[in-house]
């Protein structure tokens, strides 16, 4: 297939479409990189080092991206600018020469290619400017200082010096130039559980300075040990590191007393803090951290300051702990206003809970934000892997990402990615159709995959859209009542027979294929799902496609809830899947199929008692009841229960032991009266008819 | 069967490498490691005649992965390419200092890789 495909001059409008979107993004990039790095270098003498990796990495791909279609001029162009950043990032050339004006020049000539390539004669037009500015780069790189070598001063292990790249010199180098002491940290680990020890330390070291390299080495015993040295730089003495850090296995050596250090550390006194690494009170996500992203390698690419998920989950739950507090004091002025000898003092403390429950609105909503990521990357992820799949399978098709701005939690984000991709997966090598076969089908040989994220309420929704042959209703059908899933003289609508893809061991395809094979369905996906309160919904049209869709919570971290009441127990629902309440009176329920029914302004609902699901004391038959009408993705249910009993912010905490596997609980919230209440899992009864079908 | 480990952050390079050595007209078993770390780990579990691995990486470098593997008894023998964007002579020269037999720059032909493990797996055959 890659010989099929490979670098040909194929010469398509929709090759060329492909190539000018993808191009077009990454020229884009490099335009905000390259203001961000004229915005440091006008600040300051040293710039993000990462910025410039990141610049660096732009132009690699746009040149790899130019080769595979044969624009050669742009290949070229590409090629020079790749060159001179690397002389850039390697500190052959100075960040303050006018390579960086060249490099304008450069993505300056890209845009305006990229905006006519439709036009005949575009990159001829071009040619000229483009030979003009290459010269003008070779120029500007032959005045180029190179050094290599000089590390006589260290006292080190060749060994070290031998296994770091260009860029680790390059990056030691300009330590040594700072006047930071360089030092070695050797630690053994069991080669089973390296990773986690490894990370603790090198972030440990990072506290206090830059990690060099990470050089691995055969421990003791090589079968069980391995060992690592890290190179480190750093402004303290040996004695303040070995102090600090905190590692009981590891051991501490100067490499390089540096004399320069003590000098500039003298002079900068008046500012220590600006140039450690510690925290910088005001450094706040989407600012960089000048020095502190040095420590990243060149493939290690994030736009915002890494902080660890664990210390966001840290200052979530304070958060959290807060707002339960806050609920505390709002029953306390409770009963101070419920007094008349004390309402003046309640009034008052009333007056200040209101302020405060502002000030803890926006703490609990930056801390939200801080969680929150845009989909970009994962989509990315998927294009990148898409289009490898696409030469392996021989398939045309066309990938259509929108809304890759949306955000959502960093941890629902992170879990999201094996679902997407098995989903897209399944898509491509499924539902597609060959070329010969959408042909014939009177389509587009080229088929599209729309990947789609929006905003919807409090939740976000991802849509995978492919227009593909369809699903099979009838053929789903038929394997459902061979397994014995369905019995052959059940009655469902096509909605029903369409969520059988979401049964465990249903494909509508037998053969098991490379790309999407290895066992693993749509249940997987749909368990993935629900397990982050999501859920999945499946459209489909034979002949005209399939659309699947994730419907998922913006967080799992803080959610407003309607707390409701069952007997004597309390419940809470999160608010974001509550679509209204109603008080109906018992006559207003109808019965059919042995399910409870409600005729919700001419639509059924589907009732369920939250007595009955958790097999608590029913109320009296008689009485007005509450409906609470739970929404998630397209499904709709209703759910009765004794009393409302209001609205509260709760913070769910994951419930351990025997109940933690209990169906239809999220978790557990205290509310301000210290009492715990379980948080039910909106999902697991919305999509409650498949799991009955599961059962069965 | 040979087993063949290709180390390499980026799926599609990864995706590429192996879809180049599938091609080999020898049938050969494929364990891809998304990092240095994960090589670390794949090591002592599995064996491998032959290394493919990329030398920018975020976790250990590509050379760093070549100067364990060749200071250690159990693998030493392990012949090794690395394949790298960095077209630098000094990071192919160290790469070679350091006991890599081959060093393939990136973008590469299909067909080269291919030339050079089929040599280097018959090498290590003729040596057994």
């Amino acid at each position: 297939m890659a010989k099929k495909r490979a670098p040909t001059r194929r010469r398509s409008s929709k090759a060329d479409r492909e190539f000018i979107s993808e191009a077009e993004e990454i020229v884009e990039r490099m335009r905000d990189d390259l203001a961000d790095l004229n915005d440091q270098r006008s600040e300051s003498d040293e710039v993000d080092p990462e910025l410039v990796n990141r610049i660096f990495r732009s132009a690699h791909s746009l040149k790899a991206l130019a080769g595979m279609f044969g624009f050669d001029p742009i290949q070229e162009l590409a090629h020079r600018m790749e060159d001179i950043l690397d002389d850039i990032r390697l500190g052959r050339v100075s960040i303050h020469s006018s390579a960086v004006s060249l490099i304008e020049e450069a993505v300056a000539v890209f845009g305006s290619m990229l905006e006519r390539l439709g036009e005949p004669d575009a990159i001829a037009d071009e040619s000229e400017r483009i030979a003009n500015l290459t010269q003008r780069i070779e120029a500007a790189r032959s005045e180029s200082q190179s050094d290599s070598g000089g590390f006589g001063a260290l006292d080190l292990d060749p060994s070290i010096l031998r296994a770091l790249t260009e860029y680790e010199e390059h990056r030691l180098r300009e330590n040594i130039e700072r006047g930071r002491n360089i030092v070695l940290v050797e630690s053994i680990f069991e080669i089973i559980s390296f990773e986690e020890g490894l990370s603790d330390l090198s972030a440990a070291i990072r506290e206090m300075g830059e990690v060099l390299s990470t050089l691995p080495a055969p421990g003791e015993s090589p079968d069980s040990e391995i060992s690592f040295s890290l190179l480190a730089a750093t402004e303290l003495s040996l004695a303040e590191m070995t102090d600090r850090l905190n590692f009981p296995n590891a051991k501490v050596r100067l490499v390089l007393d540096n004399p320069a250090g003590k000098a500039a550390k003298r002079a900068r006194e008046p500012a220590p803090a600006a140039e450690s690494t510690e925290s910088h009170p005001e450094l706040h996500a989407g600012e960089r951290n000048p020095e502190g992203d040095a420590l990243h390698s060149l493939k290690s690419i994030s736009d915002t300051v890494r902080v660890d998920i664990r210390k966001l989950d840290e200052l979530m739950n304070l958060v959290g702990e807060l707002v339960i507090q806050r609920g505390a004091i709002g029953e306390v002025v409770a009963r101070l206003l419920a007094d008349t000898k004390t309402a003046r003092i309640g009034t008052d403390l009333d007056k200040v809970c209101k302020m405060l429950d502002r000030k803890l609105k926006g703490l609990q909503a930056s801390v939200l934000d801080v969680r929150m990521v845009p989909l970009r990357q994962m989509f990315d992820k998927v294009s990148r892997v898409l289009r490898g799949l696409r030469r392996e399978l021989d398939k045309d098709v066309r990938l259509d990402i929108r809304g890759a701005d949306t955000e959502l939690d960093k941890l629902i984000v992170e879990e999201l990615v094996d679902p997407l991709m098995h989903i897209v997966r399944n898509s491509l090598d499924h539902a597609l159709e060959t070329p010969e076969e959408r042909i014939a089908a009177g389509k587009n040989p080229e088929g599209c995959i729309k990947v789609e994220a929006f905003q919807r309420g409090n939740h976000v929704v991802i849509a995978v859209s492919d227009d593909g042959r369809g699903i099979d209703s009838e053929k789903l059908r038929t394997i459902a009542e061979e397994r014995g899933v369905i019995r052959p003289d059940e009655n469902l609508t096509e909605q029903e027979v369409l969520d059988l893809v979401f049964v465990p061991g249903i494909s509508s395809r037998a053969e098991v294929t490379e790309t999407s094979g290895r066992g693993v369905g749509m249940d997987v996906v749909r368990s993935n799902v629900t397990a982050l309160g999501g859920v999945v919904d499946i459209a489909s049209t034979p002949g005209r496609g399939t659309t699947i869709s994730m419907t998922l919570p913006i967080t799992l971290a803080i959610i407003q809830s309607l707390v409701v009441r069952v007997a004597e127990h309390r419940f809470a629902i999160p608010l974001n899947s509550v679509m209204e309440t109603l008080l109906i009176e018992p006559a207003e329920i109808q019965r059919s199929e042995g399910r409870e029914m409600l005729n919700l302004r001419g639509d059924p609902l589907l009732l369920r008692r939250l007595a009955t699901e958790f097999e608590l004391t029913s109320p009296p038959a008689d009485a007005k009841q509450f409906v609470v009408v739970l929404g998630m993705g397209d499904q709709r249910i209703g759910m009765l229960v004794d009393n409302l009993e209001g609205q509260q912010d709760t913070v769910i905490k994951p419930i351990q032991g025997p109940i933690q596997s209990v169906r239809g609980v999220a978790g557990a919230t205290e509310l301000g009266d210290q009492d715990p209440v379980l948080v039910l899992d909106v999902a697991s009864f919305v999509d409650g008819s498949i799991r009955k079908r599961e059962a069965a | 069967m040979q087993h063949i480990l290709i180390v390499e952050d980026s799926s599609t390079m990864r995706a590429l490498l192996t879809s180049a050595l599938e091609e080999l007209d020898v049938a050969v078993k494929i364990t891809e490691a998304e990092s240095g770390f994960e090589a670390l780990r794949l090591l002592p579990r599995q064996s491998f005649d032959l290394i493919v691995t990329d030398i920018n990486m975020p976790d250990i470098n590509g050379l760093e992965l070549v100067s364990f593997v060749r200071n250690n008894t159990a693998y030493q023998e392990i012949p090794l390419i690395i394949v790298s964007t960095e077209g630098s002579e000094r990071d192919r020269d160290k790469g070679v200092g350091l006991g890599a037999d081959a060093y393939l720059v990136k973008p590469f032909e299909p067909e080269a890789l291919r030339d050079v493990v089929r040599e280097l797996l018959t090498r290590t055959e003729s040596g057994r």
